[in-house]
């Protein structure tokens, strides 16, 4: 039988749905019965669309300055020929 | 994808065929971060960063034979995880990964012996996502946290969540099978949960 530990363990899988059929049945019988995992579910839930909402990865401004100094650089320099380029 | 931005992408692709810098300058700016979680998943700050910025300069050249076959992102990423393993190569690193467990210890103290909770979590989150990254000091308290997982966890959660990549495409980007993906996310998922739970408990990250 499934316990409350394993559940929290395969969370995530169920949340994404890449659990197997059977596991996944039994999850859900599992969640009809405890309260207490219904909240566990739902709120790991919430924190994966947090996640989603979330501005991640501020853009590191020097770095994309330095990035485009370099690209500009290699495009003037660069042996790209346009006339000798593929239409 | 949507019509109108995979419309963007192709227009945006021909602009980097015709070496147009302003179209590099757009796409330095959409896809440096994705790139960046990536390189962070194999290599140090400082490190991660060079590869980023030299894959960049080998996109001038390699976009003209750029089919198509993935997007354009997946593409990028590949490129970038590619640099980074030739330089692990090259140093004779490897990646520090621990898959072994798949709870978080914080998370797994809170079970009896038999499996039931022990303490369950008393809160449900009410509010929608949105809603509550509308609170300033809990988005902080995110980044912060975010900061703080192992570079391993936070870019599989960063491709999988923020980049909406697929799983297939993260174990072929990360080179870790997809049974080892699953930990990753799952640990890194826990964290934030954990974090989540004691900011809405008392306030505080």
């Amino acid at each position: 039988m499934l316990m409350c530990k394993d559940l929290a363990a395969i969370a995530s899988d169920y949340i994404d749905g890449e659990l197997p059929v059977l596991q996944n049945m039994s999850v859900k019988m599992h969640l009809m019965m405890c309260r207490h995992c219904r909240t566990f579910i739902g709120n790991l839930r919430a924190s994966t669309d947090l996640l989603q909402a979330h501005s991640s990865g501020q853009q590191n401004e020097e770095l994309i300055r330095r990035i485009d100094e370099r690209v500009a650089k290699a495009l003037k320099e660069g042996p790209r020929n346009p006339t000798n380029r593929d239409p | 994808m949507t019509d109108s931005s995979r419309n963007n992408e192709a227009q945006l692709i021909q602009g980097m065929k015709a070496g147009e810098n302003q179209s590099f300058q757009e796409a330095v700016r959409a896809y440096t971060p994705g790139m960046l979680a990536v390189a962070r998943f194999y290599l140090d700050h400082s490190s991660a960063e060079e590869v980023v910025q030299d894959c960049w300069v080998k996109v001038i050249e390699a976009i003209r034979n750029f089919e198509g076959r993935s997007g354009l992102k997946t593409w990028l990423h590949r490129i970038v995880a590619n640099g980074c393993k030739n330089r692990l190569r090259s140093a004779n690193r490897e990646v520090p990964t621990d898959f072994s467990e798949s709870l978080e210890p914080e998370l797994a103290n809170r079970f009896n012996a038999k499996g039931r909770w022990d303490l369950p979590p008393k809160l449900q989150f009410h509010d929608s996502a949105d809603t509550l990254m509308e609170n300033g000091a809990l988005s902080d308290c995110l980044d912060k946290h975010l900061s703080a997982l192992p570079e391993t966890q936070r870019s599989a959660l960063i491709l999988y969540e923020a980049h909406q990549h697929k799983s297939d495409d993260i174990c072929n980007i990360l080179d870790v099978s997809a049974s080892n993906l699953r930990v990753l996310l799952h640990r890194a998922r826990q964290k934030i949960f954990l974090m989540v739970e004691t900011f809405q408990e008392t306030g505080e990250c």
